[in-house]
């Protein structure tokens, strides 16, 4: 545990110190002063927070694993940090950046512009979806890095994604105009698939309503965390499994 | 003595590309042993796969008589071929977070990162950032950080890869101090001298298995040919020079002896110096070492096993040698990037064909 704090700690330190930080300052500003300097409620806050931290975690990740995709990764391998060590350290080193972001965010809203019907336990109650999302996502890039999947592995599950999402554009009459067996099939994937996105979605929601007067709403932080522990665990295990060639760069 | 590194017929395929193909090696306790081979041919690789950043395709490695590479990977240090650190940081910070990342923490860990900042001769510059640092800096700090633990085993890949003269005389006079501890080193390079200076023992590796292995020392043997250099010879001073043997052929400026002998090299020497000739220089056109080098990866001596041979079969004149492999390497320094090199299955042997093909 200590070992991979510490590996964490490096690798944040050596993000801040390349000033790419700056990026996430600059966004968190933008944001700021683009969509939250307006007379706003609790609702509002999270939908834009809701959006922010998505796409800052693309950003963000992105980057951490380019860092950790470099043959410089080898001689830290070979100095005790294990494989396992070495993904997760990126993971919460992003997530790390990410959240910081986003309390960059709600401290400068919380001081210039508050919602009035925002208290510290509705900030807490909107921001554990939130983070959880944040975790989902990264995870989900992590895995889909070459540092993880070889890139057939990568196609197979950016295809199963599509599928997931394909009601958005297969739909209607075009779907109409699908055998129905296919049609069915079809369906069926959608449902299948459409599954693990369930949580991410509904914890979107959450964070925006702050409803937690039904079951389902700590039943969907439990999916959030079993999700992100599944997708974790699936890089970690395809991570040990892989030869470790780092790009050249 | 136990042996450090066992492999029995290891085999590594990348896809389709077979990089090795049944290497079989041992390395005792307390060798040093140099790995030779073209760019491309499997260096890289077979220290990655000692490393457990690979997987075998096939065969068996065992570090310390233990299959199982992470359990034994805080006995082995590693010096990586390019000089690709993390450049935020200084030495110091470096150093350090590397040592805690070994176990190593306190007083001990502050203890080790001064010893070895002092044994590469980075004290001076251990506050500076890595990013200032010329290549012959970094290559001193991949020995620091590989010495960090006082490892078993130190795994050197082309320590000198990239770096200019001066560099590499750097790295190649701390590691010839750093084998004075007693560390078992495998080092892989494709320049014949850091064999000849720092090793016991030599394998070439073509063809994706070790073809020759040879004692370095049985290979500090007269040159198969040399050259002297002298300050000015007159028409009568050659006439006598090349008087003392066929192989001697004399111009102004110098004695080439071809084939040579000790005696017909000492009755030379001893002609030019009665003479009161200025000798300058005596240097070897072709070392036994480079000899067995160049038949080994021609596949003159590719056999089903490795073979040590005598000396006396590497002082038969070789003809037919790729046009000096070595001085490809060296004509580019640090060009390219071997582990890629070898996921693409290019060697410089390979490129040394085309290039004999183009010329013919």
């Amino acid at each position: 545990m200590m070992r991979l704090l510490r590996f964490t700690g490096f690798t944040l330190l050596e993000y801040l110190r390349s000033g790419r930080v700056a990026i996430e300052i600059i966004a968190v500003m933008a944001t700021y002063f683009v969509f939250l300097r307006r007379p706003m409620d609790a609702e509002y806050f999270f939908s834009v927070a809701g959006i922010f931290t998505p796409v800052l975690t693309l950003y963000t990740m992105a980057a951490f694993i380019g860092l950790g995709d470099r043959p410089q990764g080898y001689v830290l391998l070979s100095r005790g940090v294990g494989r396992a060590t070495f993904l997760l350290g990126i993971f919460l080193a992003a997530c790390t950046i990410v959240a910081g972001a986003y309390g960059l965010l709600c401290l400068i809203t919380a001081v210039l512009n508050r919602p009035s019907d925002l208290d510290l336990l509705g900030w807490l109650l909107g921001t554990l979806p939130l983070l959880l999302n944040i975790g989902l996502l990264a995870a989900l890039m992590l895995m889909l890095s070459p540092l993880v999947f070889p890139t057939s592995w990568r196609l197979v599950v950016l295809g199963l994604i599509a599928m997931a999402f394909s009601s958005n554009f297969i739909g209607g009459t075009l779907l109409q105009a699908l055998p129905e067996t296919l049609r069915s099939l079809l369906r069926a994937l959608q449902a299948l698939l459409g599954g693990p996105l369930v949580p991410a979605f509904y914890g979107f929601q959450l964070a925006i309503t702050r409803d937690y007067s039904t079951p389902t709403a700590y039943a969907n932080l439990l999916a959030q965390a079993s999700l992100l522990v599944s997708l974790l665990g699936l890089a970690l295990y395809a991570f040990s499994r892989r030869d470790l060639i780092f790009s050249s760069q | 003595m136990t042996d450090v590194i066992e492999i029995t017929e290891l085999h590594k395929n990348y896809g389709e590309l077979q990089v090795l193909q049944g290497l079989s090696l041992r390395v005792a306790a307390g060798e040093v042993y140099g790995l030779l081979g073209p760019n491309g041919v499997g260096k890289s690789t077979l220290i990655h796969l000692m490393l457990g950043f690979l997987r075998p395709s096939r065969g068996r490695l065992r570090i310390f008589g233990d299959t199982n590479l992470e359990r034994v990977l805080p006995r082995v240090g590693y010096i990586p071929e390019r000089q690709r650190y993390h450049t935020r940081y200084t030495p110091r910070e470096y150093l350090r977070f590397l040592g805690s990342f070994s176990g190593l923490a306190g007083a001990e860990l502050h203890e080790r990162v001064e010893r070895e900042l002092a044994t590469v001769g980075l004290h001076d510059a251990a506050e500076r950032n890595l990013g200032t640092f010329s290549k012959g800096m970094l290559q001193r700090l991949g020995v620091a950080q590989a010495l960090l633990t006082d490892p078993d085993l130190l795994l050197i890949d082309e320590p000198t890869s990239g770096l200019d003269p001066a560099g590499q005389r750097e790295v190649i006079e701390l590691l010839a101090a750093v084998r004075d501890r007693g560390h078992t080193v495998f080092l892989c390079t494709h320049y014949l001298h850091e064999v000849e200076l720092l090793c016991d023992r030599v394998g070439v590796l073509a063809g994706g298995r070790i073809t020759t292995e040879a004692q370095v020392a049985d290979l500090r043997d007269v040159a198969g040919s040399v050259r002297v250099q002298v300050g000015a010879l007159s028409l009568e001073q050659r006439r006598h020079v090349e008087a003392l043997g066929v192989g001697v052929r004399a111009d102004a400026q110098s004695v080439r002896i071809n084939p040579n002998t000790p005696a017909l090299q000492a009755a030379v020497l001893r002609a030019l110096l009665d003479a009161g000739v200025t000798i300058l220089a005596l240097e070897p056109l072709e070392s036994p070492l480079e000899r067995l080098y160049l038949q080994a990866i021609s596949g003159k001596l590719a056999v089903a096993e490795p073979t040590v041979l005598p000396p006396a079969a590497w002082a038969a004149p070789f003809k037919g040698a790729p046009a000096a492999a070595t001085s490809s390497a060296d004509a580019h320094p640090g060009e390219g990037d071997t582990l890629l090199n070898e996921l693409l299955g290019r060697t410089d042997d390979q490129e040394a064909g085309r290039r004999r093909q183009d010329a013919e």
